[in-house]
């Protein structure tokens, strides 16, 4: 590198812009022709931005209150069904064993009308009758 | 244009704030960093109305993908990663489509035809000695000496030693100065000709 190309190095090395340079990149700017142009770029791009951002707004609000809201409204319905038929079955005991005695009452429809015992035959005499309780016993 | 540090919130905030859909916020990300993004898009594309069109994408993309900005402090570095990316996409597809391109000046006031023309002979020289730049010297010297970002600024945006920012920067200025002393010898032996 040259003497003039090292002292220009060190110039390059300073923060400062280089004036020279920086008029003439002046043209790329947009501004340079239109004062108002970074304004405009700026409306532009909000413009555009709307749509997101209130999207993200309603995100935000969410969040906070509408999404609990939304869960109460999916969770706690079927919570208080579920504790009103637990409380209605509690406080309803003698229902249950109805549902017992009208079970037993279905088993003695089905032998109804029946032209003999149901009992099996191995039941009828005690002797066999204790052999087959053994055995259940045993086994 | 250019915004200070202490007038504004810092960019993490910033950042923050424009997650939650705040448009001031996410307005003064764009007034901040609207002419580094056009200065990046420009040293991509070369040419005002896809630079314009990039940094204008650009800044609709870095919202959208808000939640993906790892570091919000740093989130001038990231914004100049997609604008380059989307530039560098524009630029290909404009390859392929070979438009004609539209000066940057056709809109402007011009006082007289003669200035207006030395105006665009000027714009056409400097449009020659960015194009003849590497992208990187483009993107630096326009960061630089048109956005007055400093090295170390540059450097940590851009995810390069500061060293070599200066280098090229350096070797950018040198092109530049030696594209427009050209310019300026020609022009002047055109007058004392004519």
């Amino acid at each position: 590198m040259s003497r003039d190309g090292m002292n220009r190095f060190h110039r390059d090395d300073e923060e400062a812009r280089d004036l020279e340079v920086a008029a003439l990149l002046e043209w790329v700017d947009p501004a340079s022709a239109d004062p108002n142009y970074w304004l405009r770029f700026q409306s532009w791009v909000l413009k555009g931005a709307a749509p997101e951002l209130a999207r993200r707004r309603l995100m935000t609000n969410l969040t906070v209150g509408d999404v609990l809201v939304g869960w109460s409204r999916a969770v706690i319905p079927p919570a208080v069904a579920a504790a009103a038929i637990a409380a209605f079955i509690l406080t309803h005991p003698l229902q249950t064993g109805g549902e017992l005695a009208s079970a037993a009452s279905v088993e003695e429809l089905l032998v109804a009308g029946m032209g003999y015992d149901p009992t099996p035959a191995t039941l009828v005499n005690e002797e066999a009758a204790s052999t087959v309780a053994f055995a259940e016993e045993t086994f | 244009m250019s915004l200070s540090g202490s007038q504004t919130p810092h960019d993490g905030e910033l950042v923050q704030r424009a997650r939650r859909g705040d448009e001031r916020a996410f307005g003064l990300l764009v007034q901040k960093y609207g002419r580094a993004a056009y200065a990046v898009a420009y040293s991509v594309t070369g040419r005002h109305e896809d630079a314009e069109d990039a940094a204008q994408e650009s800044f609709l993309v870095a919202l959208e993908r808000l939640d993906e900005c790892r570091s919000p402090e740093r989130f001038a570095g990231w914004l100049m990663t997609i604008v380059r990316n989307r530039s560098r996409n524009l630029v290909r597809r404009e390859s392929l489509r070979e438009t004609d391109q539209v000066p940057v000046s056709a809109s402007a006031n011009s006082p007289t035809p003669d200035r207006e023309t030395e105006r665009m002979e000027l714009q056409e020289v400097l449009r020659e000695a960015l194009e003849v730049l590497p992208e990187v010297q483009r993107e630096i010297v326009l960061l630089h000496d048109l956005e007055g970002w400093k090295h170390r600024e540059i450097a940590d945006r851009l995810g390069l030693p500061s060293g070599t920012v200066r280098s090229h920067l350096h070797f950018a200025r040198k092109a530049l100065r030696e594209a427009l002393g050209a310019h300026a010898a020609i022009e002047e032996r055109r007058r004392s000709s004519g």
